[in-house]
Protein backbone atom coordinates (compact mmCIF):
# COMPACT_ATOMS: atom_id res chain seq x y z
CA UNK A 1 0.00 0.00 0.00
CA UNK A 2 2.78 2.35 0.93
CA UNK A 3 4.57 1.56 -2.33
CA UNK A 4 1.37 2.29 -4.26
CA UNK A 5 1.01 5.58 -2.43
CA UNK A 6 4.59 6.58 -3.16
CA UNK A 7 4.04 5.88 -6.84
CA UNK A 8 0.63 7.50 -7.14
CA UNK A 9 1.53 10.48 -4.97
CA UNK A 10 4.62 10.99 -7.06
CA UNK A 11 2.60 10.85 -10.26
CA UNK A 12 0.07 13.28 -8.84
CA UNK A 13 2.82 15.65 -7.86
CA UNK A 14 4.51 15.56 -11.23
CA UNK A 15 1.22 15.88 -13.08
CA UNK A 16 0.59 19.13 -11.26
CA UNK A 17 4.15 20.20 -11.95
CA UNK A 18 3.51 20.39 -15.70
CA UNK A 19 1.96 23.81 -15.33
CA UNK A 20 3.62 26.09 -17.78
CA UNK A 21 2.56 29.61 -16.94
CA UNK A 22 -0.03 29.20 -14.25
CA UNK A 23 -1.98 26.46 -12.56
CA UNK A 24 -5.00 25.42 -14.63
CA UNK A 25 -6.99 24.72 -11.49
CA UNK A 26 -6.51 28.24 -10.18
CA UNK A 27 -8.64 29.75 -12.90
CA UNK A 28 -10.56 27.01 -14.72
CA UNK A 29 -12.87 24.16 -13.80
CA UNK A 30 -11.91 20.86 -15.46
CA UNK A 31 -15.33 19.50 -14.51
CA UNK A 32 -17.05 22.07 -16.71
CA UNK A 33 -16.17 21.41 -20.34
CA UNK A 34 -18.02 23.35 -23.01
CA UNK A 35 -18.22 23.18 -26.80
CA UNK A 36 -19.36 26.34 -28.56
CA UNK A 37 -19.73 27.29 -32.22
CA UNK A 38 -19.64 30.75 -33.71
CA UNK A 39 -17.80 33.35 -35.74
CA UNK A 40 -14.34 34.63 -34.77
CA UNK A 41 -14.53 38.33 -33.94
CA UNK A 42 -10.98 39.17 -32.81
CA UNK A 43 -7.64 37.57 -31.96
CA UNK A 44 -5.07 38.94 -29.51
CA UNK A 45 -1.78 37.26 -30.48
CA UNK A 46 -0.02 38.03 -27.18
CA UNK A 47 2.04 36.50 -24.38
CA UNK A 48 1.72 34.73 -22.06
CA UNK A 49 -1.51 33.57 -23.75
CA UNK A 50 -3.34 34.31 -26.94
CA UNK A 51 -6.99 35.26 -26.56
CA UNK A 52 -9.65 35.01 -29.21
CA UNK A 53 -13.23 36.20 -29.17
CA UNK A 54 -16.10 34.30 -30.75
CA UNK A 55 -19.65 35.53 -31.40
CA UNK A 56 -22.02 32.75 -30.39
CA UNK A 57 -25.62 32.84 -31.63
CA UNK A 58 -28.31 31.50 -29.34
CA UNK A 59 -31.58 29.88 -30.36
CA UNK A 60 -33.48 33.14 -29.93
CA UNK A 61 -31.20 34.86 -32.42
CA UNK A 62 -29.21 36.80 -29.86
CA UNK A 63 -25.42 36.95 -29.97
CA UNK A 64 -23.10 36.49 -27.00
CA UNK A 65 -19.37 37.02 -27.30
CA UNK A 66 -17.13 34.49 -25.56
CA UNK A 67 -13.46 34.98 -24.81
CA UNK A 68 -11.06 32.03 -25.01
CA UNK A 69 -7.50 31.66 -23.77
CA UNK A 70 -4.88 29.50 -25.51
CA UNK A 71 -1.18 28.72 -25.73
CA UNK A 72 1.32 31.56 -26.24
CA UNK A 73 2.32 32.36 -29.83
CA UNK A 74 5.66 30.51 -29.56
CA UNK A 75 3.96 27.23 -28.72
CA UNK A 76 1.31 27.62 -31.42
CA UNK A 77 3.93 28.43 -34.08
CA UNK A 78 5.88 25.32 -33.10
CA UNK A 79 2.70 23.28 -33.52
CA UNK A 80 2.11 24.56 -37.04
CA UNK A 81 0.06 27.71 -36.47
CA UNK A 82 0.60 30.87 -38.49
CA UNK A 83 -0.50 34.27 -37.23
CA UNK A 84 -3.36 35.78 -39.31
CA UNK A 85 -3.53 32.59 -41.40
CA UNK A 86 -4.59 29.67 -39.23
CA UNK A 87 -7.31 31.61 -37.40
CA UNK A 88 -8.88 34.77 -38.78
CA UNK A 89 -11.78 37.07 -37.91
CA UNK A 90 -14.83 35.85 -39.78
CA UNK A 91 -13.89 32.15 -39.53
CA UNK A 92 -16.70 29.82 -38.48
CA UNK A 93 -15.31 27.57 -35.76
CA UNK A 94 -16.26 25.26 -32.96
CA UNK A 95 -14.24 25.46 -29.72
CA UNK A 96 -13.82 22.80 -27.05
CA UNK A 97 -12.85 24.45 -23.76
CA UNK A 98 -13.22 24.46 -19.99
CA UNK A 99 -15.13 27.23 -18.25
CA UNK A 100 -13.52 29.91 -16.15
CA UNK A 101 -14.29 29.85 -12.46
CA UNK A 102 -14.89 33.59 -12.36
CA UNK A 103 -16.11 34.97 -15.69
CA UNK A 104 -19.25 33.56 -17.26
CA UNK A 105 -18.28 33.93 -20.93
CA UNK A 106 -14.64 33.00 -20.64
CA UNK A 107 -12.94 29.60 -21.03
CA UNK A 108 -9.61 27.82 -21.50
CA UNK A 109 -9.63 26.58 -25.10
CA UNK A 110 -8.26 23.16 -25.92
CA UNK A 111 -9.16 22.52 -29.54
CA UNK A 112 -10.67 24.32 -32.50
CA UNK A 113 -12.66 22.58 -35.24
CA UNK A 114 -12.64 24.61 -38.45
CA UNK A 115 -15.42 24.80 -41.05
CA UNK A 116 -13.75 22.20 -43.28
CA UNK A 117 -13.65 19.77 -40.37
CA UNK A 118 -9.95 19.88 -39.56
CA UNK A 119 -8.95 20.38 -35.95
CA UNK A 120 -6.05 22.15 -34.26
CA UNK A 121 -4.94 22.13 -30.65
CA UNK A 122 -5.03 25.70 -29.32
CA UNK A 123 -4.42 25.21 -25.61
CA UNK A 124 -3.20 22.67 -23.05
CA UNK A 125 -5.14 19.71 -21.67
CA UNK A 126 -6.99 20.40 -18.44
CA UNK A 127 -4.72 20.22 -15.44
CA UNK A 128 -1.48 20.86 -17.26
CA UNK A 129 -1.55 24.61 -16.98
CA UNK A 130 -1.46 27.32 -19.57
CA UNK A 131 1.57 29.23 -20.57
CA UNK B 1 -14.97 13.32 -20.15
CA UNK B 2 -11.90 11.16 -20.50
CA UNK B 3 -13.36 9.63 -23.66
CA UNK B 4 -14.07 13.09 -24.99
CA UNK B 5 -10.50 14.24 -24.47
CA UNK B 6 -9.13 11.03 -25.95
CA UNK B 7 -11.31 11.45 -29.03
CA UNK B 8 -10.17 15.05 -29.31
CA UNK B 9 -6.50 14.11 -29.06
CA UNK B 10 -6.92 11.38 -31.66
CA UNK B 11 -8.64 13.85 -33.98
CA UNK B 12 -5.85 16.37 -33.53
CA UNK B 13 -3.24 13.72 -34.27
CA UNK B 14 -5.09 12.70 -37.42
CA UNK B 15 -5.50 16.28 -38.56
CA UNK B 16 -1.81 16.95 -38.00
CA UNK B 17 -0.86 13.81 -39.89
CA UNK B 18 -2.85 15.02 -42.89
CA UNK B 19 -1.94 18.67 -42.57
CA UNK B 20 1.82 18.39 -42.24
CA UNK B 21 3.34 21.87 -42.21
CA UNK B 22 6.93 22.87 -42.88
CA UNK B 23 7.66 23.92 -39.30
CA UNK B 24 7.03 20.45 -37.97
CA UNK B 25 8.71 18.71 -40.88
CA UNK B 26 11.88 20.73 -40.34
CA UNK B 27 11.98 20.05 -36.63
CA UNK B 28 11.74 16.27 -36.97
CA UNK B 29 9.88 14.71 -34.08
CA UNK B 30 11.82 11.53 -33.43
CA UNK B 31 15.56 11.17 -32.87
CA UNK B 32 17.30 11.07 -36.23
CA UNK B 33 20.95 10.75 -35.31
CA UNK B 34 21.25 7.82 -32.95
CA UNK B 35 24.13 6.34 -34.93
CA UNK B 36 26.15 9.58 -34.87
CA UNK B 37 28.84 9.92 -32.22
CA UNK B 38 28.56 12.45 -29.44
CA UNK B 39 30.28 15.61 -30.72
CA UNK B 40 33.35 16.77 -28.84
CA UNK B 41 34.87 20.18 -28.23
CA UNK B 42 38.51 21.04 -28.97
CA UNK B 43 39.47 20.09 -25.39
CA UNK B 44 38.03 16.61 -25.91
CA UNK B 45 35.02 17.13 -23.67
CA UNK B 46 31.53 16.35 -24.99
CA UNK B 47 30.06 19.41 -26.69
CA UNK B 48 26.69 20.19 -25.14
CA UNK B 49 25.99 23.05 -27.54
CA UNK B 50 22.61 23.16 -29.21
CA UNK B 51 18.95 23.98 -28.72
CA UNK B 52 17.24 21.53 -26.38
CA UNK B 53 13.75 20.84 -25.07
CA UNK B 54 12.45 18.84 -22.12
CA UNK B 55 9.52 18.83 -19.73
CA UNK B 56 5.97 18.67 -21.04
CA UNK B 57 6.86 18.14 -24.69
CA UNK B 58 3.23 17.88 -25.82
CA UNK B 59 2.65 21.48 -24.74
CA UNK B 60 5.54 22.75 -26.83
CA UNK B 61 5.56 20.61 -29.95
CA UNK B 62 2.10 19.01 -29.88
CA UNK B 63 0.82 15.52 -29.17
CA UNK B 64 1.94 13.96 -32.44
CA UNK B 65 5.58 14.99 -32.17
CA UNK B 66 5.74 14.27 -28.43
CA UNK B 67 4.22 10.84 -28.99
CA UNK B 68 6.83 10.05 -31.65
CA UNK B 69 9.59 10.82 -29.15
CA UNK B 70 7.95 8.65 -26.49
CA UNK B 71 7.59 5.76 -28.96
CA UNK B 72 11.24 6.05 -30.00
CA UNK B 73 12.21 5.99 -26.32
CA UNK B 74 10.16 2.86 -25.73
CA UNK B 75 11.59 1.15 -28.81
CA UNK B 76 15.12 1.92 -27.63
CA UNK B 77 14.37 0.69 -24.11
CA UNK B 78 14.83 4.13 -22.60
CA UNK B 79 12.51 4.36 -19.62
CA UNK B 80 12.57 7.38 -17.34
CA UNK B 81 13.36 6.69 -13.68
CA UNK B 82 10.47 6.97 -11.22
CA UNK B 83 9.71 10.49 -10.05
CA UNK B 84 10.64 11.26 -6.46
CA UNK B 85 8.18 13.31 -4.45
CA UNK B 86 9.86 16.19 -2.60
CA UNK B 87 11.16 15.00 0.81
CA UNK B 88 9.77 17.88 2.81
CA UNK B 89 9.96 18.24 6.56
CA UNK B 90 6.48 18.33 8.14
CA UNK B 91 6.31 22.12 8.42
CA UNK B 92 7.40 22.62 4.81
CA UNK B 93 4.99 19.92 3.62
CA UNK B 94 2.18 21.68 5.47
CA UNK B 95 3.05 24.90 3.64
CA UNK B 96 3.10 23.03 0.32
CA UNK B 97 -0.34 21.58 1.01
CA UNK B 98 -1.64 25.09 1.70
CA UNK B 99 -0.43 26.16 -1.73
CA UNK B 100 -2.04 23.08 -3.30
CA UNK B 101 -5.33 23.86 -1.55
CA UNK B 102 -5.10 27.35 -3.02
CA UNK B 103 -4.87 25.66 -6.44
CA UNK B 104 -1.50 27.13 -7.30
CA UNK B 105 -2.71 30.73 -7.37
CA UNK B 106 0.47 31.81 -5.55
CA UNK B 107 2.81 30.47 -8.24
CA UNK B 108 5.59 33.02 -8.82
CA UNK B 109 5.73 31.93 -12.45
CA UNK B 110 2.14 33.07 -13.02
CA UNK B 111 3.39 36.55 -12.13
CA UNK B 112 5.99 36.25 -14.89
CA UNK B 113 8.84 36.11 -12.39
CA UNK B 114 12.00 34.31 -13.39
CA UNK B 115 11.83 30.58 -12.61
CA UNK B 116 14.73 29.16 -10.62
CA UNK B 117 16.89 26.06 -11.08
CA UNK B 118 15.91 23.47 -12.16
CA UNK B 119 12.38 24.69 -12.97
CA UNK B 120 13.47 27.07 -15.72
CA UNK B 121 14.97 24.09 -17.53
CA UNK B 122 11.80 22.03 -17.41
CA UNK B 123 9.50 24.78 -18.63
CA UNK B 124 7.98 23.72 -21.96
CA UNK B 125 10.07 26.27 -23.83
CA UNK B 126 13.43 25.59 -25.51
CA UNK B 127 16.80 26.58 -24.13
CA UNK B 128 20.20 26.81 -25.75
CA UNK B 129 23.58 25.67 -24.48
CA UNK B 130 26.63 27.48 -25.83
CA UNK B 131 29.83 25.71 -24.78
CA UNK B 132 32.98 27.80 -24.99
CA UNK B 133 36.51 27.49 -23.60
CA UNK B 134 36.31 28.36 -19.90
CA UNK B 135 32.55 28.87 -19.74
CA UNK B 136 29.17 27.48 -20.68
CA UNK B 137 26.32 29.86 -21.49
CA UNK B 138 22.75 28.75 -20.83
CA UNK B 139 20.07 30.74 -22.64
CA UNK B 140 16.41 30.18 -21.80
CA UNK B 141 13.47 31.24 -23.92
CA UNK B 142 11.48 31.44 -20.68
CA UNK B 143 11.77 34.94 -19.22
CA UNK B 144 14.83 35.78 -21.35
CA UNK B 145 16.74 33.91 -18.63
CA UNK B 146 20.46 33.32 -18.92
CA UNK B 147 23.25 31.78 -16.88
CA UNK B 148 26.96 32.31 -17.49
CA UNK B 149 28.69 29.31 -15.94
CA UNK B 150 32.50 29.44 -15.54
CA UNK B 151 34.27 26.13 -16.16
CA UNK B 152 37.79 27.44 -15.53
CA UNK B 153 38.01 26.34 -11.92
CA UNK B 154 37.08 29.61 -10.26
CA UNK B 155 35.01 29.41 -7.05
CA UNK B 156 31.67 31.11 -6.37
CA UNK B 157 32.22 34.84 -5.88
CA UNK B 158 32.10 36.20 -2.33
CA UNK B 159 29.67 38.98 -3.19
CA UNK B 160 26.86 37.06 -4.94
CA UNK B 161 23.51 38.35 -3.74
CA UNK B 162 20.63 35.87 -3.39
CA UNK B 163 18.92 35.63 -6.77
CA UNK B 164 16.31 33.69 -8.75
CA UNK B 165 18.83 31.62 -10.73
CA UNK B 166 21.55 31.62 -8.11
CA UNK B 167 25.26 31.61 -8.86
CA UNK B 168 26.72 28.78 -10.95
CA UNK B 169 30.22 27.37 -11.36
CA UNK B 170 31.06 24.10 -13.10
CA UNK B 171 33.70 21.46 -13.63
CA UNK B 172 33.96 18.26 -15.61
CA UNK B 173 33.85 14.81 -14.02
CA UNK B 174 34.81 12.56 -16.92
CA UNK B 175 32.25 13.28 -19.64
CA UNK B 176 29.74 14.88 -17.25
CA UNK B 177 29.48 18.62 -16.70
CA UNK B 178 28.76 19.19 -13.01
CA UNK B 179 27.25 22.58 -12.20
CA UNK B 180 27.17 23.79 -8.61
CA UNK B 181 24.48 26.40 -7.96
CA UNK B 182 24.09 28.38 -4.77
CA UNK B 183 23.08 31.84 -3.47
CA UNK B 184 19.40 31.48 -4.36
CA UNK B 185 16.66 33.71 -3.04
CA UNK B 186 13.59 31.97 -1.61
CA UNK B 187 11.12 33.42 -4.11
CA UNK B 188 10.83 30.56 -6.60
CA UNK B 189 9.18 27.15 -6.67
CA UNK B 190 11.35 24.19 -7.62
CA UNK B 191 8.96 22.17 -9.75
CA UNK B 192 5.23 21.77 -9.15
CA UNK B 193 2.75 23.72 -7.06
CA UNK B 194 4.07 24.79 -3.68
CA UNK B 195 7.58 23.35 -4.05
CA UNK B 196 9.10 25.97 -1.81
CA UNK B 197 12.70 26.25 -0.68
CA UNK B 198 14.84 28.50 1.48
CA UNK B 199 17.93 30.59 0.76
CA UNK B 200 19.92 27.56 1.88
CA UNK B 201 19.06 25.77 -1.36
CA UNK B 202 22.05 24.16 -3.02
CA UNK B 203 21.61 22.55 -6.43
CA UNK B 204 24.01 20.21 -8.20
CA UNK B 205 23.21 19.66 -11.87
CA UNK B 206 24.86 16.93 -13.92
CA UNK B 207 24.72 17.20 -17.71
CA UNK B 208 25.73 14.04 -19.58
CA UNK B 209 25.39 13.92 -23.37
CA UNK B 210 24.60 10.21 -23.57
CA UNK B 211 23.79 10.24 -27.29
CA UNK B 212 23.90 12.64 -30.20
CA UNK B 213 20.22 13.45 -29.66
CA UNK B 214 20.01 13.54 -25.87
CA UNK B 215 21.49 14.90 -22.67
CA UNK B 216 20.75 13.12 -19.40
CA UNK B 217 20.07 15.73 -16.73
CA UNK B 218 20.43 14.57 -13.13
CA UNK B 219 19.76 17.11 -10.40
CA UNK B 220 20.30 16.96 -6.66
CA UNK B 221 18.59 19.57 -4.52
CA UNK B 222 19.75 20.10 -0.95
CA UNK B 223 18.04 22.42 1.50
CA UNK B 224 18.41 21.48 5.18
CA UNK B 225 15.76 24.01 6.16
CA UNK B 226 12.94 22.31 4.23
CA UNK B 227 14.13 18.84 3.16
CA UNK B 228 14.79 15.74 5.26
CA UNK B 229 17.25 14.49 2.63
CA UNK B 230 18.45 15.50 -0.86
CA UNK B 231 15.78 15.50 -3.56
CA UNK B 232 16.76 13.94 -6.88
CA UNK B 233 15.24 14.81 -10.25
CA UNK B 234 16.03 13.35 -13.66
CA UNK B 235 15.13 14.61 -17.12
CA UNK B 236 16.15 13.96 -20.70
CA UNK B 237 16.97 16.89 -22.97
CA UNK B 238 16.11 16.44 -26.66
CA UNK B 239 18.21 18.09 -29.35
CA UNK B 240 16.22 20.27 -31.75
CA UNK B 241 18.63 20.88 -34.66
CA UNK B 242 16.30 23.18 -36.62
CA UNK B 243 14.89 25.04 -33.66
CA UNK B 244 15.81 28.54 -32.52
CA UNK B 245 15.01 30.55 -29.44
CA UNK B 246 12.28 33.10 -29.92
CA UNK B 247 11.26 36.13 -27.88
CA UNK B 248 8.85 35.38 -25.05
CA UNK B 249 7.83 38.48 -23.12
CA UNK B 250 5.64 36.98 -20.43
CA UNK B 251 4.39 40.22 -18.88
CA UNK B 252 3.12 41.57 -22.22
CA UNK B 253 -0.53 40.78 -21.55
CA UNK B 254 -0.57 38.79 -18.32
CA UNK B 255 -4.22 38.92 -17.29
CA UNK B 256 -3.69 36.41 -14.51
CA UNK B 257 -2.87 39.05 -11.92
CA UNK B 258 -6.24 40.78 -12.29
CA UNK B 259 -8.06 37.45 -12.34
CA UNK B 260 -6.24 36.30 -9.21
CA UNK B 261 -7.38 39.46 -7.40
CA UNK B 262 -10.95 38.69 -8.42
CA UNK B 263 -10.63 35.06 -7.32
CA UNK B 264 -9.18 36.07 -3.98
CA UNK B 265 -12.22 38.26 -3.33
CA UNK B 266 -14.83 35.75 -4.46
CA UNK B 267 -13.56 32.22 -3.74
CA UNK B 268 -13.55 31.27 -0.03
CA UNK B 269 -11.13 28.39 -0.71
CA UNK B 270 -8.45 30.89 -1.69
CA UNK B 271 -8.63 33.11 1.36
CA UNK B 272 -5.64 32.84 3.60
CA UNK B 273 -6.44 31.69 7.15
Amino acid sequence: MKAVCVLSCGLLFWTTSLAAHHSFAAEYDAAKPVTLSGIVAKIDWTNPHIHFYVDIKDEAGGVTQWKFEGYPPNMLVRQGWKRDVTLKPGDAISVFAWRSRIDSNFAAAREITFADGHKMAVGPPAGTGGQ
Amino acid sequence: MRTRVFVSLAAVAMAMAIDSRPARAQNGAAPQNESRPVPRAADGKPDLSGVWITGALQLLIGEEAASAIQKADAAAGRTPPPREPPPYKPAAEARRQEYVARRGIDDPMARCLLSGVPRITTRPLPFQIVQMPGQVILLYEAHHGFRIVPTDGRPHPDDAEPSYLGDSVAHWEGDTLVVDVTRFNDKTWLAGVGTIHSEQLHVIERYTRDSYDTIRYDVTLEDPEVFTKPWHQHETFRLRPNERLREYECIENNEDLARFEKLLQTDPALRKP
